[in-house]
């Protein structure tokens, strides 16, 4: 559309949306959308209620709570951070018109953690994130095709590629469990197409596959998986699907005394949160997962412990420290160093322009390295295999970490040498 | 399992804007100048063009000087059975009937304000853009001979009157002020494309004894086509009486004939990749793909709004596309002198590439849709005839350029006229003020060009979907705001009236606060120059 009046980002954009309000804006102050001279403006959507929340509900009040710390000492060159969260249950046209609020009627700076793959892909099309210049920070999906720069050009990952993940289970199947009867539960969708592509290139033929569709996990549909995998007679089976479709599922199991060696995913296996939706404790123990990150009950941890700490003081009391949290947290903490390099007087510009200089440098909770460059847009790089105990809490497997980082491509999975970065001090990032 | 009971059943929603409401009785022959009833304060005129196209007229007694022309959108040009008349909201004959205006309330308060209306009922109906065009000029001479003081005309027009109208904006910068394309169609081939490919996916996988167009010349053709529309009508009645009974797992017609394998993917999701393949929107007059029936558990509630919901929206939408698709491609082909519609190198497998993972749940995952993306590889394709291809291309265009105010308005889920054949014309006019303003700085100087092109969108609510107290799909409501054909409030309307009208006056477009005021007071109207409509899958896309 042509431009018809003088100055970017005033009320040319302004709109009137569905839901039938007007949402006039008027020149700020400081010259950029979401970025007044006291406020940086951020946005993210995520399931909040329904099926899909359990545990996601969580991420946006941590990320707000990290805020709240920040806020409190100093925020970000004296602004303070404002995070604005969107229920869309996961559907993925509703996250097209939560997003339409949070960039028309919100005006945010940035999305930050904008999650789930149909979603986020639904949003990126029908409301025009790169036509807009808007930029949308650490992802929270794995989905490799967020990797594309050329279709991608304002977006980050955060998370290893479900790609990647499969090549290091696949490695660690060969190196364990050769010989033994294999079995996958996986998503049929995206989720799945990369997974089930790099089991398949690194050589792993699964004895008894069974795929779900997004949104049709449940108790029931959950016996018919569990079924086919006893039929089959898979010993060792890969979890790689969500939450709500991992606790139905090895609580069915449980229930069928069908005890396998599971390895869960890293999206579905978070403890505390499987517990709460009804998993007993024994199926848990000795299941192995993969994590990107230190356990949550880890205080030896210097991020992990700040981290808890915040949680204790900002976020929504009796709130349990778990992965979400942990990852919540973590995605404040490289937000608020990705607006710290993009320097005192933000735009959206300079804040992608930053993510390719600096974002490979940045503080983060994971073991791995950050990829992001001018030419990538790739987060995290890595896992380690860790197992869990009779208490549900995560150890590394094999007794230390193991950390291994590979591409999405036919590039090896090789044993990481990295050394992550110390948590800034006091948990605030000092960065520019 | 849920058991739904449709509050009132589907239907096609051509009746409201295609096919034109009947408002002024007026002579069949031409004359050289109108009949006039004389009558205080309104008084109305008829008569007929050289092309004894038959038009209408109405003035009041304060007469500002501002005529509103208006063209009326597609009807039948060959008379439809009884009961497909009523299924499609069709009327049963060819009628050439003029319509002044889009509807008699919009019409009284134009009157009222002192706004002249007129209208044609055009001499052919079907696609009729070129003689419409000729017509609707002859109009505007006749009109200012009746009506002297006349001092400024306004095109405005839906649908096909949408694209008649774009075209006397870009060929008549002259005769004309202001004009609204509201709902247009765009280009003919991406349009019949859409329309033909969603009759091809009803065809393949439902029916395939739909013939689908490269009908047969006479009457043999004309009984193909009403064969092919009932057959349409027939798999829809089908499908829904199937979602009904079970949701989840939608039996399959007992015409269609994919590979059984391919029946155990429910036929919900055949329809989603039909929908999706031919560039329907996914949002329909009563399904949002979003909500869904209280009270349902929460596994079962995020099913319904990911896979179930997009179905039902599916099916509203491809019904009305599918129809369409038969009425326009037997016009077509009649016009262009054979088959129009050609897939024969469509990669379909391409075409919902990004898509396939926005809905995977409604595809039923990657395998469901790797299957029905297979029935689509394996199924003969339609190959048009090269010359009615070309002669096709002839029966419309647009350029986009226009050196007068135009505004744009749609739904942004019209299932007839998709956004994209809006997006269209913006992006061609886009590239054209580009060029000008480069133009302008190649020769030093400093002012940009006056933007001729205001485009206004009308986005569906985020949930609208409606259910009755058993928590079955409740279709009795009035269609959604955004969603349906041209489907206009009087708000809207005249809304778009007043902002043509100081358009006319001034020769540019209202702007900032007041701008945003209008359309705010109008309800559901958005100026967003970030937001592009999908392109028609014509284009790639």
């Amino acid at each position: 559309m042509i431009r018809t009046t003088r100055r970017k980002g005033t009320w040319l954009a302004a709109t009137v949306l569905a839901v039938g309000s007007l949402f006039a804006t008027s020149l700020p102050a400081y010259a950029e959308t979401g970025v007044t001279s006291n406020e940086i403006k951020l946005g993210i959507t995520l399931p909040l209620t329904g099926a899909a929340s359990p545990g996601y509900n969580k991420i946006g009040n941590a990320m707000n709570a990290y805020f709240k710390y920040v806020n409190d000492n100093g925020g970000v060159y004296g602004r303070k951070v404002t995070l604005i969260q969107k229920n869309d249950e996961y559907s993925p046209q509703l996250s097209i018109a939560k997003t339409n609020e949070l960039v028309l009627k919100d005006k945010v700076f940035a999305l930050v953690g904008p999650l789930g793959t149909a979603n986020f892909t639904s949003v990126h099309k029908s409301v025009g994130i790169a036509k807009r210049g808007i930029p949308s920070l650490f992802l929270n999906t794995g989905f490799s095709g967020f990797a594309n720069k050329k279709t991608y050009p304002t977006s980050f990952m955060v998370l290893p590629s479900y790609a990647m993940e499969a090549k290091i289970i696949a490695q660690f199947l060969k190196e364990n469990y050769a010989g033994k009867k294999l079995g996958i539960v996986y998503q049929n969708d995206e989720f799945g197409i990369d997974g089930m592509g790099a089991f398949k290139a690194a050589g792993i033929k699964f004895d008894v596959s069974v795929a779900y569709t997004s949104g049709t996990q449940s108790i029931p549909t959950a016996q018919t998986w569990v079924s086919q995998l006893a039929a089959g007679g898979a010993q060792v089976v890969v979890f790689f699907g969500v939450t709500s479709a991992a606790a139905p599922t090895l609580a069915v199991s449980a229930a069928a005394k069908y005890a396998p060696q599971w390895i869960l995913g890293s999206v579905g296996a978070d403890p505390i949160t499987l517990r709460g939706l009804g998993v007993p404790l024994a199926v848990l123990n000795g299941a192995l997962t993969l994590a990107g990150n230190p356990s949550p009950n880890d205080t030896s941890d210097e991020y992990v412990k700040q981290f808890r700490e915040v949680n204790t003081k900002y976020n929504i009391a009796g709130t349990a420290f778990d992965d979400y949290v942990l990852q919540g947290m973590n995605i404040a903490l490289m937000t608020v160093q990705a607006l710290r390099a993009a320097g005192p007087k933000p735009t959206r510009k300079g804040l992608i322009s930053a993510m390719e200089s600096k974002g490979s440098s940045f503080a983060s909770v994971a073991y791995s390295p950050l990829g992001f460059s001018k030419t990538s847009n790739v987060g995290h790089t890595g896992y380690y295999m860790a197992v869990m105990d009779a208490n549900g809490d995560r150890k590394p497997f094999g007794g230390k970490v193991s950390l291994y980082t590979t591409d999405s491509g036919s590039g090896p999975v090789v044993l990481s040498t990295f050394k992550r970065p110390a948590m800034p001090a006091k948990g605030l990032p000092s960065n520019s | 399992m849920r058991i739904f009971k449709f509050k009132r059943s589907l239907t096609l929603v051509a009746g409201s804007a295609l096919a034109a409401s009947l408002l002024v009785a007026a002579p069949t022959v031409a004359s050289a100048a109108p009949a006039c009833d004389g009558k205080f304060p309104v008084q109305t005129c008829g008569g007929a063009t050289s092309d004894g196209a038959p038009y209408a007229m109405m003035v009041p007694a304060n007469f500002n000087g501002t005529v509103y022309l208006y063209s009326h959108g597609y009807r039948n040009d060959v008379p439809l059975p009884a009961a497909l008349s009523a299924a499609t909201g069709f009327p049963a004959t060819v009628t050439n009937t003029p319509q002044p205006g889009p509807n008699a309330t919009v019409i009284a308060a134009l009157l009222a304000k002192g706004y002249g209306v007129v209208g044609s009922g055009f001499a052919r109906q079907g696609w009729n853009a070129d003689s419409a065009i000729k017509t609707n000029v002859e109009l505007v001479g006749v009109f200012k001979k009746q009506f002297t003081t006349t001092t400024k005309v306004i095109a405005w027009g839906e649908s096909l009157g949408g694209f008649i109208t774009q075209s006397l904006a870009e060929k008549y910068p002259d005769l004309f002020s202001a004009a609204a394309p509201l709902c247009m169609a765009s280009d003919v081939t991406p349009l019949s494309t859409m329309a033909g490919d969603a009759l091809w996916g009803i065809k393949t996988f439902f029916d395939p004894t739909i013939k689908g167009g490269n009908y047969s010349a006479g009457a043999a053709g004309y009984a193909e086509a009403m064969g092919d529309l009932g057959k349409v009508f027939t798999v829809i009645q089908t499908l829904q009486a199937a979602f009904a009974a079970n949701p989840s797992t939608p039996a399959w017609p007992a015409t269609s004939k994919v590979p059984d394998a391919i029946k155990g993917i429910p036929s919900r999701s055949a329809l989603v990749m039909v929908a999706l393949m031919s560039g329907v929107p996914m949002q329909s007059a009563h399904f949002d793909s979003t909500s869904a029936p209280a009270g349902l558990p929460a596994a079962n509630a995020l099913s319904f709004q990911v896979a179930i919901n997009p179905a039902f929206a599916a099916l509203e939408n491809v019904a009305t596309a599918a129809a369409l698709g038969v009425l326009v491609t037997y016009d077509f082909e009649l016009q262009a002198g054979g088959a129009i519609f050609d897939n024969s190198t469509t990669d379909y497998a391409a075409r919902i590439a990004e898509e396939q993972y926005i809905w995977a749940s409604a595809l039923s995952g990657n395998s469901g849709t790797a299957g029905l993306l297979s029935v689509l590889a394996a199924s003969p394709r339609a190959k048009a005839a090269p010359a009615a291809v070309e002669k096709l291309k002839t029966l419309g265009t647009h350029t986009g350029k226009v050196e007068i105010p135009t505004i744009l308005f749609t739904g942004v889920a019209d299932p007839v006229t998709a956004a994209g054949n809006q997006q269209s014309v913006a992006d061609k006019y886009a590239a054209y003020y580009a060029e000008k303003w480069e133009a302008v700085k190649k020769a030093k100087g400093y002012k940009r060009p006056a933007n001729n092109q205001l485009v206004l969108w009308n986005f569906p609510l985020e949930k609208y979907s409606k259910y009755t107290a058993a928590g079955a799909p409740d279709t009795s409501v009035p269609a959604a705001t955004g969603t349906n054909h041209c489907n206009f409030t009087t708000s809207q309307y005249m809304a778009i009236a007043d902002l043509l009208a100081y358009a006319s006056t001034t020769g540019k477009h209202l702007s900032g606060g007041p701008l945003l005021t209008k359309i705010r007071k109008a309800g559901n109207m958005t100026y967003d120059r970030g937001y592009s409509a999908p392109k028609l899958k014509y284009y790639g896309e």
